[in-house]
């Protein structure tokens, strides 16, 4: 690890510690994710083994953060007891996120709007690099604004904070114990069901789609309960005609009746195509919701020129 | 998530058929997953390094033997080596050799792990099957598989011979298959010759040069088995993989050597009611060194040395 200096630490991540570094050979800055790697008497577990084989392979995505290493140490902070193995994965750094612009472009000296054509780009690019993960049987289970980064200068959007799922622990309390956010998250799941698949991550597309229209999150719960009214007061109150086997989920209460909202309301000032499009994203029932590899055929992107993907 | 090795970016997990995208993925991440062409021709070469590589080898095959494992895992294994050579890292020894103990294997499989840039996820010749099956249009699911099955047959044994070690995964796969072809359903064989040849994806001349040589590996491991068939009482020809089925079930016997052959093989009976036969496959010439077969690890040993020795006489 002494090829890198360490410039600041950027962040807790679900998983760790991330740093802001440099190659001190390249000068290049990276992202350093720090990973503790429990060891077994079997040496690496496999599980380990597999998920960072499958982040190697993912990040060949341009839509995908890239990993550029995997380096390990032995951390030893008291000489009396034995090091403890880490593993450092090292990505590519960029300085910005979508929260970050976002915020950018709601509060500060300038407020104003995203414009609708960056908000496609970005939309079409987060697709693709969902698409890629899905098509790969990966699911990313966290999808939100601060998990995708931006590369200003070349108009890129890129997935971070990749599933680490079954190595590392599953992201209910981060490391650092603070509340994951629960806004992105999809009703199914919130509902407390076992068997979710990538429904999940579209109706975090789609909430991360209004946010970007909106400047502000479409559905900000403060607790799982709070999040599910959110979600029920704009799209009604989900029925088992609507969503079959709702009402046999482990989580499911008898909720106050709402009657669906007129969606294109909350996003004032997205056109039909992208109203229809949220919709397909925000449907209840998981089987129903879009795909990934279907939204980039939608004709939401009908404008956009996709030869440049 | 598994890893399988005819799918190495778990493509299947959604579509039935690999996208064109995809294809063309994996056509373009093969050649991060190639040992370096001229470290290889150089240790080609290298007869100490040939001997250390096959050693290597039989290590590996007597543990899938002796555990019964799956070829994939040994193929994948003899891969990982393949690619830790390349990367040209130190084994980690003391003054009296090399050091077997928990802790020094465990430094060892990071090591590994770093030199493989924790690329686990091989492409294979077999992350190609799936692709080039397409072009043999065959419906017949018992044919696909028998093609199938040969292919890997050839690709296995392959594996072991450095002179394969200079072509892309995809052009091992193709040739593999147009051999099984070649053997199985020879009447299609010029149509499907000529689909795969016409592949945007294959260069032509390597394809020619890998089948070739390929053919050259199928006669010579034909030849072997033909004549230990004239010279032993069984009549049943053996394929590889057959012999690798016996030999696991086997490993625990001792195998007797009974009586050496014109073709230099040795035949080992074992005293049980089916008909079995263990061959050992050689160099038909003194110059030759012996194949190396997975139960015969002892006697092969033996003659490597010997070989070796007369090497170091001549020199």
């Amino acid at each position: 690890m002494e090829k890198y200096e360490k410039l600041e630490k950027v962040g807790e991540g679900t998983y760790g510690k991330v740093y802001k570094a440099k190659d001190k050979s390249t000068g290049q800055l990276v992202a350093l994710k720090k990973t503790r790697l429990e060891m077994d008497e079997e040496g690496v577990p496999p599980t380990a083994l597999r998920e960072v084989s499958l982040l190697q392979m993912l990040s060949q995505s341009l839509y995908v953060v890239r990993l550029l290493c995997v380096e390990h140490a032995d951390n030893r902070k008291d000489a009396s007891k034995p090091p403890k193995p880490v593993l450092y994965l090292v990505f590519e750094y960029l300085d910005t996120d979508l929260k970050k612009f976002i915020d950018s472009h709601r509060k500060g000296p300038n407020p104003r709007p995203l414009t609708p054509s960056l908000i496609r780009i970005f939309l079409y690019q987060l697709c693709k690099g969902v698409a890629h993960c899905h098509s790969h049987g990966v699911l990313h289970r966290d999808l939100k604004p601060q998990n995708l980064l931006l590369d200003k200068e070349r108009g890129i959007l890129k997935i971070a904070d990749l599933g680490l799922g079954r190595a590392f622990t599953v992201p209910l309390k981060s490391y650092t114990h603070e509340i994951v956010t629960l806004w992105y998250r999809a009703p199914e799941v919130l509902l407390g069901s076992t068997h979710y698949s990538t429904g999940v991550d579209m109706w975090s597309v789609g909430c991360i789609f209004a946010e970007m229209v909106r400047k502000q999150a479409l559905f900000p719960g403060d607790s799982e309960f709070q999040q599910l009214l959110h979600i029920f007061r704009l799209l009604g109150t989900p029925t088992e005609k609507q969503w079959p086997g709702v009402s046999t989920l482990r989580d499911w209460h008898v909720y106050p009746q709402w009657e669906p909202q007129n969606l294109a309301r909350a996003v004032p000032s997205l056109g039909g195509d992208g109203v229809e499009l949220l919709s397909k994203m925000l449907k209840y029932d998981p089987a129903e919701r879009i795909s990934a590899k279907a939204a980039l055929e939608h004709p939401y992107f009908d404008s956009l020129d996709k030869s440049q993907f | 998530m598994e890893f399988d090795l005819t799918d190495p970016l778990t493509l299947s997990f959604q579509e039935e058929h690999q996208s064109d995208t995809d294809i063309a993925d994996l056509f373009a991440s093969e050649a991060d997953h190639m040992h370096s062409r001229n470290f290889f021709s150089r240790l080609k070469n290298s007869d100490s390094y040939v001997s250390f590589r096959s050693e290597a080898i039989s290590l590996v095959l007597q543990a899938q033997f002796s555990c019964d494992f799956d070829p994939f895992i040994s193929y994948l294994a003899i891969n990982y080596m393949d690619r830790y050579l390349v990367s040209k890292q130190e084994i980690p020894r003391d003054e009296e050799g090399f050091i077997f103990d928990a802790k020094t294997v465990h430094k060892m499989e990071l090591l590994i792990l770093d030199a493989l840039s924790w690329r686990m996820r091989s492409i294979t010749p077999f992350s190609f099957f799936a692709f080039f099956m397409s072009f043999f249009e065959l419906n017949d699911h018992p044919l696909t598989q028998a093609l199938k099955d040969r292919a890997s047959e050839i690709i296995f044994s392959s594996q072991s011979d450095m002179k394969f070690s200079e072509f892309k995964p995809s052009v091992i796969a193709a040739s593999a298959l147009l051999s099984a072809s070649h053997e199985l359903f020879p009447l299609q064989f010029p149509s499907f010759n000529a689909s795969i040849s016409d592949c945007q994806y294959v260069k032509r001349e390597n394809l020619i040069k890998c089948f070739n040589q390929m053919q050259e590996m199928v006669a010579m491991m034909q030849v072997y088995s033909s004549n230990c068939e004239t010279f032993s009482s069984t009549k049943t020809p053996m394929s590889v993989l057959e012999r690798n089925k016996l030999a696991s079930s086997e490993s625990e016997n001792s195998s007797t050597v009974t009586s050496t052959t014109q073709c230099d093989t040795i035949i080992s009976e074992k005293e049980d009611n089916k008909r079995r036969m263990d061959v050992m496959r050689e160099g038909g010439f003194v110059n030759k060194p012996s194949f190396l077969e997975s139960v015969n690890y002892p006697y092969w040993k033996a003659r490597m040395k010997a070989f070796i020795k007369v090497i170091d006489e001549n020199a």
